[in-house]
């Protein structure tokens, strides 16, 4: 329940923007209907990376696991091999330069699951 | 070898049609002279039948650009698949013959009982209500989107 509330409270984020992008609204229900199928669909991409990693013989998942979950299209597959190179690259970045601050694991925001970044952050400014 | 059995296997399935006595040219990957009259005969689609040549929808992604576009088709010839026209359907698992439902389609037929319940709602919704005590702000992302977080925690 408790994952499922965070998935609704982001699937909501989501729909706003996208609400706001394009000039439509979504009903409470449409995005109720979103946030459930992707709480759903993240299970179907769980178990497909399990199988995915072990049929390489590997116990832990790596991005060309996740590039086999979009080879339903190359548009998809496009987009999510370019972030992945994004990520690998500023991956090596951070390596070469420890000492800088790193801000760039920030890029992972693809399903927009359980990423807990929580920063208590300054509300006032936005609103 | 699998490939042979399967080439076996279907030219088996065709000697119920055609009767025995040209094995050799099921060889080919193609269809022989006989296999492609019986095809042209029964199964072709042509002008004279009336009905459309039956293709499905290509993907598209309405966030991305697309690189698989290839629209050719006259709209009037072809009758294009649909996957929602008979959604009020879908919210119960169809019968099976010899492949089982796999368990995303389990999960797609109940998202379709999900909107289904949800249908008729007004306002509220069951689902937010139900799950919005479950919310731990430090599972999301909350810098993102301020304004958001002061419409939900409102309700």
């Amino acid at each position: 329940q408790r994952l499922k509330a965070a998935v609704h409270y982001t699937v909501g984020c989501l729909c706003q923007d996208v609400a706001e992008d394009k000039d439509v609204q979504f009903s409470k229900q449409t995005i109720a209907a979103i946030s459930e199928i992707t709480f759903r669909q993240c299970e179907t991409f769980a178990k497909d990376l399990e199988m995915f990693a072990r049929h390489a013989k590997r116990s832990t998942v790596t991005t060309e696991d996740v590039k086999l979950l979009a080879r339903r299209s190359s548009s998809l597959l496009k987009y999510i091999t370019q972030k992945s190179e994004e990520i690998a690259s500023s991956n090596m970045e951070q390596k070469e330069k420890k000492k800088k601050k790193s801000n760039a694991a920030k890029e992972r925001r693809t399903s927009g699951e359980q990423e807990a970044a929580a920063t208590e952050s300054e509300d006032s400014n936005m609103a | 070898d699998s490939r042979s059995t399967s080439l076996q296997h279907k030219s088996a399935l065709f000697s119920c049609v055609t009767g025995q006595k040209q094995k050799h040219c099921h060889e080919n990957w193609s269809l022989s002279p006989e296999e492609f009259e019986i095809w042209d005969r029964l199964y072709r689609i042509k002008e004279s039948d009336g009905v459309k040549e039956p293709i499905l929808p290509q993907t598209r992604f309405e966030t991305l650009e697309n690189l698989e576009e290839v629209p050719k088709h006259k709209e009037e010839a072809i009758h294009e698949l649909s996957l929602s026209e008979w959604r009020i359907w879908q919210n119960r698992p169809f019968p099976t013959s010899m492949v089982n439902h796999s368990d995303r389609c389990y999960h797609f037929i109940g998202i379709m009982e999900m909107i289904e319940l949800m249908r008729h709602e007004q306002g509220d919704c069951s689902y937010e209500l139900e799950i919005q005590p479950h919310l731990h702000l430090e599972d999301v992302n909350v810098q993102r989107n301020k304004r958001r977080l002061s419409m939900t925690s409102s309700t």
